[in-house]
């Protein structure tokens, strides 16, 4: 048993039928399970939760939330209940669901700072693709080109966008047209999604999307920067709620043990009597 | 546990955070400083389950999958270049720049280093130098008898000597500019050196090509403004609490955890 909650604690509650295939009937076993499906769920909500709160001062950072739903065993059941109470059904951490909602937008002084105000992503162009990401906190590059910290390049409509050493002092407007001391430069392209719950992070602040759509008219601010929509109360009760439902479900296992542990001492004073 | 991690990682962060802010705040009355601001970013996700992986054979997807970050990094120390405010001094050798540029200084070792600290100094020489003596542009030298010193707003120097009542031009003092100014490297002594990112210097007379004017006898103070660095400070310090506490309800998790088993 010991070694097989080894290999559970590594894989998902979805794939736990796998390695239990054989445990049909045995009740004490399979009520184990049941709570470690859904420790190892609370453990992974609390990654979660650790997240939002290190992003808690990320610009542009969109905070995460984890569902859970049932999972009914395919494989196990309790044939020892009437046939309603059979079914085991276990904890699975289904998916993680971003929170889009708008940051406070801030302002920082910086002429190349752009917060979107509203839906919206900006396009940056990487190595790997183009990526989406709603940090605006943009520099230039020795040749002039407006880009990201990492050095990758914004994309405006017609590509890159490219400043001449001149442009000292550059004004972004709220639909995104550029302009320098010579005239405008260009507009940066802003996109959307259908659905941005499809939208996969990368990393950096930055996101990996499909069928992007442009946004006709965005609503940018300059010299802002949008902050994290992290809402700390709200992660910390979270927090505290997984803490304590972890702790709950640790005593319900100890107990679990301890009830073994005195059916095996009794089982087995029974059969020496005998 | 994951979180311990992640957490840490966004203390570290916090504690970087509040370094900058000390920094702006400990520069708050430093000549041209140009106070900066964190960036942060989110790190690598693991893919639990991923967003638009097939979920059975008929073909369906998973239309959101399940994410879990690895928390956040400093990014970037991004320089705010606003324009400080104005402070009147009176010397005639305190230039400030309004607008874009940096003056031009040449550094002992034969560098060119550039600043927006216009608080200059005649050396015995006459030269015009920094507080540190080291030369401005390519050395204006002041001639000794001069009783009165002009500085335009388009860089002339000119002076009057003796009982001479023309002012005689004796030089320029030149402004550099850079396409990425933001890329400059700041190495103290309100010093900061050319790099890779911020491009080639361009020099120009003051007014011109974008370049900003000069204003003798002021200086520019700093740009910091105390209440925004104040504020700064709060945000940092709660977050970095946050993070504490959740290093400590990990802990108290993973206890829970040993517990199981006396």
């Amino acid at each position: 048993m010991q070694m097989r909650w080894g290999a559970l604690m590594q894989s998902r509650a979805g794939e736990l039928w796998l390695h239990f295939g054989e445990l049909k009937g045995f009740v004490m076993e399979n009520a184990q399970l049941i709570t470690l499906s859904r420790v190892s769920a609370l453990e992974r909500q609390m990654n979660v939760v650790a997240n939002n709160l290190a992003n808690v001062n990320t610009t542009g950072y969109k905070s995460e939330n984890m569902l859970f739903e049932e999972y009914l065993m395919p494989v196990a059941s309790a044939e020892e209940f009437k046939s309603s109470d059979r079914d085991l059904r276990f904890v699975l951490d289904d998916r993680t669901i971003g929170n889009f909602g708008t940051g406070t937008i801030e302002t920082t002084g910086n002429q190349l700072d752009v917060a979107i105000k509203g839906e919206g992503f900006f396009v940056i162009q990487t190595p790997a693709g183009e990526r989406y990401t709603r940090d605006g906190s943009f520099t230039l590059n020795p040749d002039g080109q407006l880009t990201n910290h990492d050095g990758h390049a914004v994309l405006g409509q017609g590509g890159p966008i490219q400043f001449s050493p001149d442009d000292t002092s550059i004004t972004i407007n709220g639909d995104g047209t550029i302009t320098g001391t010579n005239g405008e430069v260009g507009r940066l392209r802003v996109v959307t999604f259908d659905d941005p719950q499809t939208l996969n992070r990368k990393g950096q602040n930055l996101f990996e999307g499909e069928n992007a759509r442009a946004l006709e008219t965005p609503r940018l601010s300059q010299f802002a920067l949008e902050s994290a929509n992290v809402d700390p109360i709200n992660q910390i009760s979270q927090m505290i709620e997984v803490q304590r439902s972890y702790q709950e479900l640790t005593n319900i296992m100890s107990q679990q043990n301890d009830l073994r542990e005195n059916a095996i001492r009794t089982l087995g004073r029974v059969q020496v009597n005998a | 546990m994951q979180a311990l991690r992640t957490a840490a990682s966004g203390m570290r962060a916090q504690e970087q955070n509040v370094q900058t802010v000390a920094n702006n705040i400990a520069n708050i009355r430093t000549t041209g400083f140009k106070k900066q601001r964190a960036e942060f970013q989110d790190l690598l996700y693991s893919d639990l389950r991923r967003v638009g992986s097939t979920s059975s054979s008929s073909g369906t997807v998973v239309p959101t999958g399940i994410q879990i970050g690895s928390g956040v990094k400093f990014a970037a120390t991004s320089r705010v270049l606003s324009q400080g405010s104005l402070d009147q001094t009176e010397q005639p050798l305190n230039v400030a720049i309004q607008g874009g540029g940096y003056f031009e200084i040449s550094l002992p070792d034969g560098r060119e280093a550039f600043t927006r600290d216009g608080s200059f100094e005649r050396n015995q020489d006459g030269e015009i130098v920094t507080l540190d003596g080291y030369q401005v542009g390519n050395g204006i030298t002041i001639p000794e008898d001069a009783r009165s010193i002009t500085i335009s707003n388009d860089g002339q120097v000119e002076v009057v000597v003796g009982n001479d009542s023309n002012p005689t031009n004796v030089g320029t003092i030149e402004l550099v500019n850079f396409i990425n100014p933001g890329g400059l490297e700041a190495i103290g002594d309100n010093l900061f050196v050319e790099t890779a990112a911020s491009g080639d210097p361009q020099t120009g007379d003051p007014g011109e090509d974008g370049l900003g004017t000069l204003l003798q006898g002021f200086l520019e103070g700093s740009n910091v403004e105390a209440v925004a660095e104040i504020s700064d400070l709060i945000t940092a310090q709660r977050a970095y609490e946050l993070n504490s506490r959740v290093i400590s309800a990990a802990d108290e998790m993973m206890q829970a955890a040993g517990q199981v088993l006396q």
